[in-house]
């Protein structure tokens, strides 16, 4: 027995589900003593360690999403990365499964989905899978169709005689039929980067996505070939790739599932890194009479003759500023002053021709602020067309089938974690 | 009269009172009793959706049984899931009446429908009823050798639940041998999830399997084609195997080492596990370094993902780090704290950075913990500042620059940060004595801020022990003497006395008055008992023999040891050991955290025999004492 329990708190702390696997004992101390100790020190403390040491010999752990907490109780030696990482395909899953991130609400309504999804990833505390194709063929999706159909007639729309679970490619369906057939490749690049005050990154990192759109008929077989295959330094494959092929050759190749999916991430190698910036952004504070004025400066970077677009910048102020004065000549900002204040700055688009634009906070604080206090600013843009990594798909060939592949490629670069210390 | 008549009444309101109390308690589920008992087909459908919801939530509704029984026979497959789901949760407390059910569940276990089959063979598992194993044995035994993989799967793992109730049962039937034949399985489900169960019915106790050479290239090929979850339990199995020879090890390593490019963060963690655990087999040094460059690239990209995940992996990263320190030495910039990183990932990040610091690259780092400790967070800028007094202790060419980085921040005159701050640089004084005795000035200017008793207590030593090299000390600490009373800590009362005592021995005529004058208040009107000891026995040392008096008081220390902050060996191995799992997060072996492993073992929970071995836990204490002597050995974990 891996997993005694699985609750699904709100954000008062409160079970809005849960789920048991072990005997009455466990059931009778988790939902007794454990789940009300957790909740009582998850509302009373902030940001708390994901693994818990609870009363009664249990360990709860537990992943906050959005407004609800997935929480586990375990009694025995697990690996709580195993078991984070079901919390997290759990909230994924209901995300999937109801299109928005799941909320109080969401729960309520569809309990009966969620009930069923957990049964068929969970057995006797062990899990059993966490695909999603696989776990579509098992509980269907609730759609407002299918329950219109139910009220109206009675029967329930949900015969699953064929399971795509009881043959080898688990995650493909056998008889799928599409009029054209598509693939769409979407490699999206990821910069994590921190950078102090003299514009100097501290740190730099890219990781990257490879997300697959297939409308393909049939078992297709794919082989993807990329250009800068042996730089990649960490790739992690969706279950669809065959390994074999990787390892020899750098090839990707595989039998896609049907619609959206992740194909890969990958992370580069730090010597392969030219740490090359989409946009320069430099943050500076300076402490003036009885306040501080921040600075915030941004010019285009090197994006290969791409604009950057949709840039946010968030400013977080002092706890106690207030008079809070915003000049900039251009994009919109919003100022909000509650008790976190923060200065907002959006700005639609920068061309590489672009000089440097300016922003300027002044505020005042009720006490001496302390002269040089370390402070980040938070940046998120996004660079379509342009690839940060430089890998490109070389080539895309299908094997088995005959018809004929439309094929698109998209690459586009991103702010991650992008962080710019003032 | 009138009030015979008023109480009747009172009487007569209060069962009333009492009986709609009792209707609105029983309310919905008589309400809910007679939808279940509806003629219609959907309203009973929906009144077992809401008892369902109303179990999802944690109200009891044991009281329905046999009405939702009575529902169980559907061609609905949701609502058929849902009785189950219900039965599951209630069979315990009402053994006697599943026996009705059983019809229905060994009719469902032949249905045409693989997933009705499978459902069916799962409840009756999960059952945890004696009465229904009899039942269960004849579908079990047909679903075992079922020509769909989904019921396989299902009822190889129903065998261990079996297995659990009553382990006769799973023998004589042959439940435990068709398990052991399922690793032969075509499917690769049903192989790991045969695997998962064998593994849990060892675990039960039982020894009814392990696994066999001549498998165990079979499994090397299954683990490729596993989903996540599959994989782990095969990886669980061959940590558990014991290779033939060097060359068996060394084929494992090498078959396995994909795993470690898995986006799920457990394969990895559990393969590294592997790895470190086979490093006993296998001997060839240029191997063992091929494993280790390859375990670098994953563990690290671990650290980008959500900040749950990224505090395990730090977790786990400080133990590995202590089996092979130099492992991450050049990726220590992977490590910087985000400014949004939740505190406990930043507590982390700072202890493996420390960690991994050498002489090399202390410098970069140094202006990176300076960074941390301009933050806002209190506790935060005090890790980031201690973090900064061991790196000066434990390598002596970083010690110059850490003063410098110390003093800048003492002059930004934070009050929080300079506490911390005066409390370490005393520290890196006495490590090197004799050495940065110039710092002590910068102290000296900024008195004023340094309120903390802690900080206190370090700031009069520091007068005190280098009173001849600042002007200013007959002033400051007679400054300190007028306000003695006001302190409230003992520990400030007490490096007062110290300091002025040792002012008098370095400068007998200059601090006469005031040494006479600290002695005085201490012992006569101090309200704590042992400052007022404390003064009396340097007065009459003083009075009595002064050389004696600078001998004892004047004696050459031994400067403060780089603290260790390693575990000790024992527990690191068991910690390595079970890499990945919770006591290597918590830091404490599984037997003082899991009940029932305790008990198997015959010890004693919280016995403090069986912890003493492991000695005082280093790791937990992250400050550098004041004392770098050995603390009491003391419990790992208090109950």
């Amino acid at each position: 027995m891996v997993l005694d329990s699985l609750f699904i708190l709100n954000d008062a702390g409160a079970p809005i589900m849960q789920k048991h696997w072990g005997t009455d004992l466990s059931m009778q101390r988790a939902t007794r003593v454990v789940i009300p100790a957790f909740s009582r020190y998850l509302t009373s403390h902030t940001d708390i360690t994901p693994i818990w040491p609870g009363p009664l010999s249990t360990t709860c752990m537990h992943i906050q999403r959005g407004d609800l907490t997935y929480t586990a109780v375990v009694s025995t030696e697990v690996a709580p990365l195993e078991i984070l990482e079901l919390l997290e395909s759990i909230s994924t899953l209901l995300y999937e499964y109801t299109g928005q991130v799941a909320t109080e609400l969401t729960i309520k309504e569809n309990f009966v989905c969620v009930y069923q999804l957990l049964s068929e990833m969970i057995d006797s505390g062990r899990v059993v899978t966490t695909d999603t194709s696989v776990l579509r063929g098992l509980v269907p999706v609730p759609s407002l169709m299918g329950r219109v159909i139910e009220n109206v007639s009675g029967f329930s729309t949900n015969t699953l005689a064929n399971s795509t679970a009881s043959h080898d490619a688990p995650w493909r369906a056998r008889n799928i039929r599409h009029t054209s057939n598509q693939f769409f490749v979407d490699i999206v690049d990821r910069i994590d980067a921190i950078i102090d005050t003299t514009g100097t990154c501290v740190s730099y990192d890219i990781l990257g996505d490879i997300t697959c759109k297939s409308r393909l008929s049939g078992m297709p077989h794919l082989v993807m070939t990329l250009n800068r295959a042996r730089e990649l330094d960490d790739v992690a494959f969706h279950p669809c790739v065959v390994r074999r092929t990787w390892d020899a050759e750098r090839t990707i190749a595989f039998v896609p599932p049907d619609g959206p999916f992740k194909l890969a991430s990958y992370h580069m190698a730090t010597q392969a890194l030219s740490r090359s910036m989409p946009l320069r952004v430099l943050g500076e504070a300076r402490c003036t009479e009885n306040g501080m004025t921040v600075c915030v400066t941004v010019e285009p970077g090197e994006t290969g003759s791409r604009s950057v677009e949709n840039i946010r910048i968030r400013v977080p102020l002092d706890s106690r500023a207030y008079n809070i004065g915003v000049q900039c000549k251009s994009g919109t900002h919003m100022v909000t002053t509650s008790r976190r204040p923060q200065v907002e700055w959006t700005l639609d688009e920068i061309r590489p021709s672009d000089s440097a634009i300016r922003l300027v906070i002044q505020y005042s604080t009720r006490n001496a602020v302390q002269s040089d206090s370390t402070n980040a600013a938070f940046v998120t843009f996004e660079v379509p067309g342009y690839s940060v990594s430089s890998i490109k798909v070389d080539a895309l060939r299908l094997l088995r089938e005959s018809y004929k592949l439309f094929k698109g490629v998209r690459y586009s670069t991103v702010a991650g974690s992008f962080q710019v210390r003032f | 009269m009138m009030n015979a008549a008023i109480q009747t009444r009172i009487a007569q309101l209060q069962i009333v009172k009492a009986k709609v109390l009792a209707a609105l308690r029983k309310g919905e589920n008589y309400e809910l009793k007679t939808e279940l008992n509806s003629e219609y087909k959907e309203r009973r459908k929906e009144a077992v959706r809401r008892v369902i919801a109303n179990m999802t939530v944690g109200k009891d509704v044991s009281g329905l049984f046999t009405d939702v029984l009575k529902n169980m026979h559907t061609d609905d497959l949701e609502s058929k899931k849902l009785i189950y789901l219900y039965l599951i949760n209630y069979a315990k407390t009402q053994p006697d009446l599943v026996i009705l059910a059983i019809n229905t569940f060994v009719k469902d276990a032949e249905d045409s429908n693989p997933l009705i089959r499978a459902l069916a063979i799962r409840t009756m598992g999960c059952l945890q009823v004696q009465e229904v194993l009899d039942y269960l044995c004849d579908p079990l035994r047909k679903c075992l050798s079922d020509s769909n993989p989904y019921v396989r799967k299902t009822a190889v793992l129903c065998v261990a639940k079996v297995y659990d109730l009553n382990r006769g049962i799973a023998d004589e039937n042959g439940f435990v041998e068709a398990v052991r034949n399922a690793l032969g399985d075509v499917n690769m489900m049903v192989v790991s999830n045969a695997m998962s169960a064998l593994a849990e019915m060892n675990s039960m106790g039982g020894d009814v399997w392990r696994l066999e050479p001549q498998i165990v290239s079979r499994f090397l090929t299954a683990v490729n084609e596993c989903v996540e979850w599959g994989q782990i339990a095969i990886l669980e199995a061959l940590i558990e195997y014991e290779p033939r020879d060097e060359k068996e090890a060394e084929n494992i390593c090498e078959r396995l080492l994909p795993r470690l490019q898995h986006a799920n963060g457990s394969v990895v963690l559990t393969t590294v596990r592997l790895l470190l655990k086979y490093e006993r087999y296998v001997k060839r040094a240029d191997l063992l370094a091929q494993f280790a460059k390859k375990m670098v690239p994953p563990l690290i990209t671990l650290l980008s993902s959500e900040p749950e995940i990224q505090f395990v992996a730090l977790r786990n990263i400080n133990i590995i780090l202590q089996r092979r320190p130099r492992l991450l030495s050049k990726e220590i910039r992977v490590f910087f704290c985000k400014y949004n990183d939740p505190i406990y990932v930043k507590y982390e990040k700072v202890e493996v950075l420390v960690r991994i610091c050498s002489e090399r690259n202390s410098e970069p780092l140094l202006n990176e913990l300076k960074e941390y400790a301009k933050e806002v967070d209190v506790d935060f800028v005090s890790c980031a500042v201690n973090a900064i007094g061991r790196l000066a202790i434990r390598f002596e060419a970083a010690a110059e620059r850490a003063i410098a980085v110390l003093e800048e921040l003492v002059q930004m005159k934070v009050d929080y940060c300079v506490q911390t701050c005066v409390v370490v640089l005393c520290d890196i004084l006495r490590r090197y004595p004799g050495r940065f005795e110039a710092v002590v000035t910068t102290l000296c200017e900024h008195a004023d801020y340094i309120n903390a008793p802690e900080a206190r207590a370090a700031y009069l030593w520091a007068l005190g022990e280098y009173s001849e090299n600042i002007p200013s000390v007959a002033s400051l600490l007679g400054a300190a003497v007028d306000s003695l009373l006001e302190e409230e800590d003992a520990c400030v009362q007490l490096a007062l006395v110290n300091a002025c005592v040792k002012y008098f021995l370095k400068q007998p005529q200059r601090a006469q008055a005031l040494v006479l004058r600290a002695l005085q208040t201490a012992s006569e009107k101090c309200a704590n008992p042992d400052v007022r000891d404390r003064a009396y026995i340097y007065w009459r040392l003083l009075s009595a023999d002064p050389s004696a008096a600078r001998t004892v008081v004047l004696a050459e220390k031994p400067p403060v040891r780089p603290e260790n902050s390693s575990l000790p060996e024992p527990l690191l191995e068991e910690l390595v050991n079970e890499l990945g799992c919770v006591s290597s997060v918590l830091q404490q072996p599984a037997r003082q955290f899991v009940y029932a492993r305790a008990e198997r073992a015959g010890v004693p929970r919280g016995d403090a025999a069986t912890t003493a071995d492991y000695g005082t836990q280093a790791a937990v204490d992250t400050t550098p004492g004041a004392d770098a002597a050995e603390g009491e050995p003391e419990l790992l974990i208090s109950f």
